[in-house]
């Protein structure tokens, strides 16, 4: 297993916002899908090792992230997109994708190679010499998927990838995803539930901070049957329902 | 996206030898590529030639008036916007959000940060060492006698580094639009301070880095005698030291990498104060002497033994020898004190020939200023030495060569005169009542007689504004000693057995006496005259 999280959490003062998460992937895609405030991007960012849980267990592709050593051997195998994408104006797509070659310790030699890959896999190799500043925000996103994947990540986190693709190119980056997926652990944090239905192989939702389902993307639409839950798709209805039961047993509760 | 048609992988590897510094070297090639230094190099430039290039090509070719320049004028407009750069370069994660993605990337974080830092410090170092390679090539061109000092360069690149790096580790800890301008401002009035403190504390304030060599006028040091490095050396420390510590900061916080990455910064940050801190401390022993700034601890022996030089003379009846760093300036010196020279020549204790020396006295004043003696008569039989140390030389300040030759005429042509008549040192100062010695109103007498016929007080060429004092620039010492003007004979010239009346009647006798009768007389009474044994009614 490429991710394996038990019990884990994460506050920030008084707010919780990952709640003991208990999760196990291996390669493919995993789609992780809730509303906003649901923690999708908290847990993201803890697999990241960009912040390290309040407690809990974690370990990525076999090693520890809460000492040096293995959080740097992770980060070496990891790409990641995060939500909020910056960018450096002035660099040309090539040179923020080697930039971010050269942080991941990528064997100089092999990163021109690579970052020709990465460049033309998310389809800018007409804009490599483009500076960033010159793009559309669907072009800086493909951007910031290149850099993530140019390393040819063994856990690849990619928070809200689709925000700002047109169709086209959404329906190419499923392809991308499924393509990556083969060897990786790919994790898509996303709202679009047509993304996890197209790519994901698995998919959790998660609400206030806990995990309430996770199964295959026809588990999550078989949720709906025998519910009045709203949706335009039968997956959308199984997220619905999903979140609908979800929330009336923690009503319940409380 | 081309998932179907791109390639599954990357293109192999190719087989090609990559050495270990190929990572790293290349990350420092695409900072070199997109550092926003390379947008302030143009200002820094324009600002080169107005603060410096323009101000050093004003002034006579001496390599220490030229290298004091591209240490202290050029480092006050520099050191501020490269604060403020360094402090944009280094927000610039926090401005544009990468924290996160710069922050998950195997490389330590503190390394990429030295990667962006190292960067903006190479472009700001090539700038100004691209600046002083095209001043000092000039200087040499204009034909500067000696070699360049390189102390001051030293200096001015370690504080570009310094500037840099405190500016960038203010825009990392504390990344906004606005942390640019106020590292700016603070690195301004720190240096702003920094003038201050070395006025009012001659001790700690030895340690600002636009100071050259303490109180000494730039013309003053380094040509007689090596260029003393013992300040520029405490600077330096003192600099690398702030440098250290600022880039060893950033490399405290768990984020920046394993234990012994922030072992190793907390051992530079500390390694950084301590240097800082010890070269202060060494400031504060730094001393005046006849050459420049000494500090004992970090003093070379070496640099006391005098250069080696071939006077360049100029003969006549009394020879005058200039160091040939001046040799342009010997029309002047001649003219002004050529007349004085040709009527004492043959008197008992007249110069027979006038050589330059370095300085005859130097001594610190409170304030952190200087006093440079005037010119000495010494020596059987007697040489007149000649100081230049100080004196505004023409070219220097909006000198004019008019004014040189005024001030060497108005101060050490009369100093000279003191000497040879025996009037004590400060007796005009003080006053003859003071003296309480008969002997020197004729001495004043004659004096001022000779003042007269050989028009040694007259008034400055125009532009008075300008007349040469001291030395112009940053570190301008006070007015040579025993510089004052004689007093008329109503002032504080006159003695208990002397009117103002009878005093001017001496003056106005011996003035109006032919050169040879004048020179005789002179040459029977000069040693009575100098004991204080002649009586203002037995001047002729």
């Amino acid at each position: 297993m490429n991710v394996e999280i038990a019990g884990v959490t994460r506050r920030f003062g008084r707010t919780q916002a990952v709640a003991g998460v208990d999760l196990e992937a291996g390669p493919g895609v995993f789609g992780l899908v809730g509303p906003n405030g649901a923690g999708k991007t908290t847990l993201l960012r803890m697999l990241a090792t960009v912040i390290p849980p309040s407690s809990g267990r974690l370990r990525l592709l076999g090693r520890d992230p809460g000492g040096y050593g293995g959080r740097r051997q992770i980060r070496r195998r990891l790409g990641y997109l995060p939500q909020n994408l910056g960018y450096y104006p002035g660099f040309t797509v090539a040179e923020f994708v080697e930039y971010f070659a050269l942080l991941k310790e990528m064997p100089p030699g092999q990163v021109p190679g690579a970052v020709a890959a990465a460049v033309e896999r998310v389809d800018l190799g007409g804009k490599a010499r483009s500076k960033l500043r010159t793009l559309s925000g669907g072009m800086l996103r493909r951007a910031g998927i290149a850099q993530a994947i140019v390393n040819e990540p063994d856990l690849l986190l990619l928070d809200e990838p689709t925000a700002g693709l047109d169709p086209e190119q959404r329906v190419a980056f499923r392809a991308l995803l499924r393509d990556l997926a083969q060897r990786a652990t790919v994790i898509v944090s996303t709202h679009l539930v047509e993304d996890v239905g197209a790519a994901c192989s698995e998919v959790a939702v998660m609400d206030t901070g806990r995990i309430v389902f996770h199964g295959t993307p026809d588990e999550l639409t078989a949720r709906a049957e025998g519910t009045d839950a709203a949706g335009d798709s039968p997956l959308e209805r199984g997220y619905s329902a999903v979140l609908a039961a979800a929330r009336s047993v923690a009503g319940a509760r409380s | 996206m081309t998932a179907a048609t791109a390639p599954a992988r990357p293109a192999p590897p190719r087989a090609r030898r990559v050495t270990p510094a190929a990572g790293p070297v290349r990350l420092l090639r695409i900072e070199l590529r997109r550092s926003p230094m390379l947008w302030l190099l143009p200002l820094l430039a324009v600002l080169f030639y107005v603060s410096t290039y323009r101000p050093a090509m004003g002034n006579p070719p001496f390599w220490n008036i030229r290298s004091a320049m591209v240490q202290s004028h050029t480092m006050l407009v520099f050191a501020p916007l490269l604060a403020g750069a360094g402090a944009w370069t280094g927000s610039r994660d926090g401005r544009r959000g990468m924290g996160d993605l710069v922050g998950v990337t195997a490389v330590p974080r503190w390394a990429g940060q030295f990667a962006t830092w190292a960067a903006a410090t190479i472009w700001a170092e090539l700038l100004y060492l691209g600046g002083v390679g095209v001043l000092y090539g000039v200087t040499a061109q204009q034909g500067a006698w000696g070699g360049p000092p390189w102390w001051p360069v030293a200096v001015g690149v370690a504080v570009v580094a310094a500037s840099c790096a405190l500016g960038f580790a203010a825009g990392v800890r504390l990344p906004g639009r606005f942390t640019a301008g106020l590292a700016a401002l603070v690195v301004f009035l720190a240096l702003a301070g920094g003038a201050f403190a070395i006025q009012d504390n001659q001790v700690y304030g030895q340690i600002w880095p636009l100071n050259v060599q303490g109180p000494f006028p730039p013309d003053s040091y380094g040509i007689f005698y090596p260029y003393l490095p013992d300040l520029a050396i405490a600077q330096l420390m003192f600099l690398a030291g702030l440098a250290a510590a600022a880039l060893g900061a950033l490399g405290l916080p768990a984020a920046a990498g394993g234990r012994w990455l922030r072992g190793a910064a907390a051992a530079v940050t500390v390694a950084g104060l301590a240097a800082a801190g010890t070269a202060t401390g060494l400031a504060g022993t730094a001393r005046v002497e006849a050459h420049g700034m000494v500090i004992p601890a970090l003093h070379d022996a070496a640099s006391d033994r005098p250069a080696r030089y071939t006077p360049v003379c100029r003969p006549g009846t009394v020879p005058v020898c200039l160091q040939p760093a001046y040799r342009s300036f010997m029309p002047e010196v001649n003219a002004a004190l050529g007349p004085l020279l040709g009527q004492l020549a043959g008197l008992p204790v007249a110069p027979v020939r006038v050589t330059q020396v370095a300085v005859t006295t130097v001594q610190s004043t409170p304030g952190n200023g200087i006093n440079f003696g005037g010119p000495v008569i010494r020596g059987r039989p007697a040489v007149l030495y000649l100081p230049l140390a100080g004196v505004s030389l023409p070219g220097e300040g909006h000198t004019s060569a008019a004014q040189f030759a005024w001030f060497l005429r108005d101060q050490y042509a009369q100093e000279i005169v003191n000497e040879l008549v025996g009037l004590p040192a400060g007796a005009v100062a003080i006053g003859l009542n003071q003296v309480g010695n008969p002997g020197h109103a004729a001495q004043f007498a004659v004096a001022r007689a000779l003042d007269q016929v050989l028009n040694l007080t007259g008034p400055p060429p125009p532009n008075d504004s300008s007349a040469p004092g001291p030395a112009g620039g940053d570190n301008a010492g006070s007015a040579p000693t025993g510089r004052s003007g004689r007093a008329g004979p109503g002032g504080t010239a006159s003695d208990a057995s002397s009117s103002p009346g009878q005093m001017q009647d001496a003056v106005d006798r011996f003035a109006a006496m032919s050169v040879a009768a004048r020179h005789a007389w002179l040459g029977t009474h000069l040693a009575a005259l100098r004991a204080g044994r002649i009586a203002l009614s037995e001047i002729p």
